[in-house]
């Protein structure tokens, strides 16, 4: 986890790890992205992969890359975190409804 | 919904001390609902009508109306406004009260089928890289404002 929140400390990497969400790119594509030269992408695409960001493929001589689905994992997390806090709102309220409905105090 | 998709879900179950009628309330009347979903809400509360929550100022949940059995079950399309993650229509929240002894059970469902999820995940990336970065620079990010803004009383 470490590795990765390092990987993406780094503003260029993040871009890198939006370009490859939801295609497949060759590291030559992604450099044709930015403003930097080829060897600082791989460079970047080193970190990413060995954060477990980013998977390889070889496809002939080429190797291309693509955001692991990790993305998904973060996403339910983030919803149910996101309805715990909710639900516990609802569960909060309703009570303080029905509290006042009977003209009981809190 | 299709065998083979694979799902990701959300599910909870609470006991809540109040009835059925007051929880139905505050799932379908935008006045209550602001009190424990989002700043402002805008609900058609019938099959087919809008339902539309302003979360946090930018970030608006929007569906439709499926099901009303008041006050037993109420299903509705769930989506995030204008974002790429989770769009609205992409996911189905069911909610099912019971009445019970203290009160009433609540069983809450959300679906999201992970092929719109794995499209569209740029609601986690999006989000949480910023946060992350913030976090991994040594510095808090502070509240999470998408979970920790709690609804005014």
């Amino acid at each position: 986890m470490e590795a990765a929140l390092k990987a993406i400390a780094e503003p260029r990497r993040r871009q890198i790890l939006r370009l490859v969400r939801d295609d497949e790119l060759s590291a030559g594509e992604i450099a044709s992205n930015f403003d930097v030269t080829r060897p600082a992408v791989s460079q970047h695409l080193n970190v990413l992969k060995e954060a477990g960001l980013v998977s390889e493929r070889r496809n002939g001589t080429r190797r291309l890359y693509r955001a692991r689905p990790e993305g998904l994992a973060a996403l339910k997390d983030f919803l149910e975190e996101f309805w715990d806090v909710r639900l516990a709102a609802l569960k909060r309220e309703a009570e303080k409804e029905e509290r006042k409905k009977h003209g009981r105090n809190s | 919904m299709d065998a083979t998709a694979e799902t990701t879900s959300v599910e909870r179950t609470l006991s809540i001390a109040a009835s059925p009628e007051t929880v139905w309330g505050f799932l379908v009347d935008p006045d209550k609902a602001t009190r424990w979903m989002g700043t402002a809400c805008t609900f058609d509360a019938q099959p087919g009508g809008l339902y539309r929550c302003e979360v946090i100022p930018g970030h608006t949940a929007r569906g439709e109306f499926v099901e009303l059995d008041p006050p037993h079950r109420l299903v509705f399309t769930w989506g995030w406004e204008n974002e790429e993650g989770v769009p609205p229509g992409s996911s189905t929240v069911e909610i099912e009260l019971t009445a019970d002894e203290t009160g009433t059970n609540l069983h809450f469902l959300h679906n999201l089928s992970s092929a719109e999820a794995a499209q569209s995940h740029s609601v986690g990336w999006d989000h949480y890289l910023p946060r992350l970065e913030i976090a991994a620079a040594g510095r808090d990010p502070g509240k999470d404002p998408w979970i920790a803004q709690a609804p005014s009383m």
